[in-house]
């Protein structure tokens, strides 16, 4: 539990919700929700039956674990599967020093109709060594458990007000059954809409707090539901012992602010490492008179809620609103739809380790009775989708680690075997190729990627000189065991910040723990050898295995990262649609 | 032939003194080219995550191999103590996958004067197309910058040579 100060005071100074984040940078907690697989189905008439809810959580007498000060509570989020293990949706952020923590990370889950979800929400104490780690990475083994509880999605959304509070219960052991405390969920119906507000927001005059010196602001932006619940929604970060605040840009989408006239609580609050943060003071205002107060200049006062008199009283501190922008931030369809070209190119493992093609049991068997084989079942099922969204179903071909007829090992020879272009038409060309080229090519090593990855970030550099919209996707299909891990990461490194992204399909039952790391999901970016950083993660991993196994669909696994990956591109560049007015 | 680079040094994250995160330290970035150096102003919320923004327009000399992004912090005496350093390669900038005007989004390790690892940086640099050159010598090269050799530090230009005089028969 570390020293005897109070927890990670510098991690809980900090932003959190509507505040911006580095431009390359995914949203986190929003698993339910992607645009290019809802597309996929629509166009094939299948319309969602789900409707995406964003579930807000707030706990209340929680034990305390931590000896000098209170507890850091995190709260967890799992669906329970149907073989009964727990799925993690989500988490919260962490709060300090507090046993009713009112959490503003929202949780988003997709609300199907017609089954029966079960949520399990944990909620951990977070140890005071873990400094200013995004919570994606916190191990949930190595915090303090403090407590769980058990509720059916549609019973929340059924219940008046759609909120329903839960009592925690534990597994410490036998014989110990103590009260720890309650969590609340509120759920609410995200709309989905593209526009967005920045605002840089300072303070002028505050009111001091604190007694040695000045007080520590800093704001917490709510929202006022119907029936006077108010749902937390951003806080900004905190500025030092100053009574003149100047807070850093804060965005929110109108998701978070519901519509320009719904009534937002703005409150100003003194920071205390305790976490008891005493409140300056207030107001109520809309997004729309929040511009307006920018664009006339003017300055808000704050008002401190005083029980005594019956009125408020109002305050020399005063809100200024420096900046307002609205901009639209356009999702992954409305760049698709106005005709920005996905570019899909597929590479294929020719090396030993697949096994001889003749033996039965090696990955690229060639079945005389005309059943498909690892390779040509990932073909079809990924084909399928890419062909979908690439609009000429012209698609490079390359195969790699396999030796030509003349003799040399190739790491980026044409599947088709031409040696005047590499193109194939539609999945059906690639099927024929790899056929074709399974006849003239011997299986060799060793199973290197940077080749064809090279290939590609030259095509995507090539088509950036000519300015033309056009976004490319590498699919490598490889039966797992990469022998170059560092010519790999090194070549990623160098094609990261290309409009390009990298998709690893595994065929076969190896251990694709390499291909984890080349997807830095875990928030480690990948390091080259000349010690350049990768500028965005650029690779998706898709085992297939998962996929046959029907734990996945492969729509849904090939095409999970491909929206964040290409947003992250666009939008830190601000490249709008084809034609869309520029902001 | 001098460039002009038009460089953001826009952040940095997880800097670490002693293999530890800072935590209260005002931070500023210097940018050196050859013999010049910009730097930036401080980031006053400190830590180890410290924004600038902090952009400025550098000529650089053909001949140049790497430009360095040097990372200080005050300290409360007003000495500046380094904390790292990173070496970006031009060719990370210019040759293979980045044309001219392109906006080039680069993250760099720092390391410190032990070698060790204390952080990353983020920096966005464009390189400014010379207006004295010629159009044509532009369209030219943009075509096959993959094959021919470098000559003057840049990969794949070609030189061309314009006539100052002609002989009048």
């Amino acid at each position: 539990m570390g020293n005897c100060l109070t927890g990670d005071v510098a991690g809980g100074k900090q932003a959190i919700g509507g505040v911006q984040q580095r431009p390359t940078s995914t949203t986190t907690n929003n698993a339910a929700q992607n645009d290019a697989v809802d597309f996929f189905f629509r166009s094939r008439g299948q319309y969602p039956l789900f409707s995406q809810i964003e579930l807000s959580l707030s706990a209340s007498n929680l034990i305390d674990r931590d000896i000098t000060s209170k507890s850091d509570p995190m709260a967890v989020m799992y669906l329970r599967k149907k073989d009964g293990k727990l799925e993690e949706i989500g988490r919260t952020e962490v709060i300090l020093n507090s046993l009713n923590p009112n959490w503003i990370e929202k949780i988003t889950v997709s609300f199907q109709f017609e089954t029966v979800q079960t949520l399990v929400f944990h909620v951990f104490d977070v140890d005071t060594r873990y400094h200013n780690v995004p919570v994606k990475t916190l191990k949930l083994k190595e915090q303090d458990y403090l407590g769980e509880a058990t509720c059916v999605l549609s019973e929340v959304m059924t219940k008046p007000n759609r909120s329903m509070t839960l009592n925690l219960h534990g597994n410490f052991g036998a014989g110990v059954s103590r009260k720890l405390g309650t969590l609340s969920v509120q759920a609410e119906e995200t709309i989905a809409s593209k526009t967005v507000v920045e605002m840089n927001l300072r303070s002028v005059n505050l009111d001091n707090k604190d007694l040695f010196s000045k007080s520590d602001p800093f704001l917490r932006i709510s929202r006022l539901v119907e029936n006077s619940i108010v749902v937390p929604v951003c806080r900004t970060e905190v500025v030092d012992n100053n009574l003149n605040p100047i807070w850093k840009p804060v965005c929110l989408t109108m998701q978070q602010f519901g519509s320009k006239d719904t009534p937002l609580l703005i409150e100003c609050l003194d920071f205390n490492t305790s976490g008891n943060h005493e409140l300056i003071g207030r107001t109520e205002k809309s997004v729309a008179e929040l511009e307006r107060l920018c664009q006339q200049r003017e300055a808000i006062n704050f008002v401190y809620p005083s029980t005594s008199h019956g009125r408020n009283k109002v305050l020399k501190g005063q809100l200024i609103v420096d900046r307002f922008v609205e901009k639209i931030q356009y999702s992954f369809l409305d760049y698709i739809s106005s005709g920005f070209e996905l570019n899909f190119m597929v590479a294929v493992d020719f090396t030993a380790s697949n096994g001889d093609p003749r033996t039965p049991s090696s990955l690229h068997y060639n079945d005389p009775s005309g059943r498909l084989n690892s390779y040509q079942k990932a073909i079809m099922e990924v084909g399928e989708v890419i062909q979908f969204y690439d609009s000429d179903r012209r698609f490079p071909a390359w195969g790699f680690g396999g030796r030509t007829a003349d003799g040399h090992v190739s790491h980026a020879f044409n599947l088709n075997g031409a040696s005047y272009g590499d193109e194939v038409v539609g999945v059906e060309g690639i099927m024929s190729a790899y056929s074709s080229a399974l006849a003239n090519v011997a299986l060799a090593g060793p199973t290197l990627f940077s080749h064809v990855v090279d290939k590609a970030a030259h095509t995507a550099s090539q088509s950036l000189s000519q300015n033309s919209p056009k976004y490319f996707v590498l699919l490598i299909i490889t039966d797992g065991v990469l022998t170059d891990m560092a010519g790999t990461i090194d070549a990623l490194v160098r094609a990261s910040d290309l409009p390009l992204s990298v998709l690893i399909v595994g065929v076969g039952n190896t251990d694709f723990t390499q291909m984890e790391i080349l997807d830095a999901d875990k928030g480690r970016r990948l390091e080259s050898s000349t010690g350049r950083v990768a500028t965005r993660d650029i690779v998706q991993f898709v085992p297939m295995k998962e996929v046959h196994s029907g734990q996945v669909s492969v729509v849904q696994a090939l095409l999970e990262e491909l929206p964040g990956q290409f947003l992250s591109y666009v939008r830190c560049r601000n490249i709008n649609p084809v034609g869309a007015p520029a902001i | 032939m001098t460039k002009t680079l038009e460089i953001d040094i826009r952040s940095a994250e997880g800097l670490k003194i002693n293999r530890r995160l800072i935590k209260k330290k005002k931070t500023f970035a210097v940018v050196k080219i050859g013999e010049k150096s910009r730097s930036s102003d401080l980031d006053d919320s400190g830590g180890s995550n410290p924004t600038w923004n902090f952009k400025s327009e550098m000529p650089m000399k053909g001949s140049v191999q790497f430009i360095s992004i040097e990372v200080f912090y005050r300290t409360r005496c007003g000495r500046d103590k380094k904390i790292g350093e990173a070496r970006i390669p031009a060719t990370d900038f210019m040759g293979r996958y980045s044309h001219e005007g392109h906006l080039n989004f680069l993250s760099y390790r720092l390391r410190d004067e032990y070698g060790d690892k204390c952080g990353i940086v983020n920096v966005s640099i464009v390189v400014k197309p010379h207006s004295t050159e010629t159009t044509m010598f532009m369209a030219s090269s943009s075509s096959s910058s993959f094959e021919t050799p470098s000559i003057d530090g840049y990969r794949g230009r070609i030189v061309t040579g314009l006539p100052v005089w002609r002989v009048t028969t």
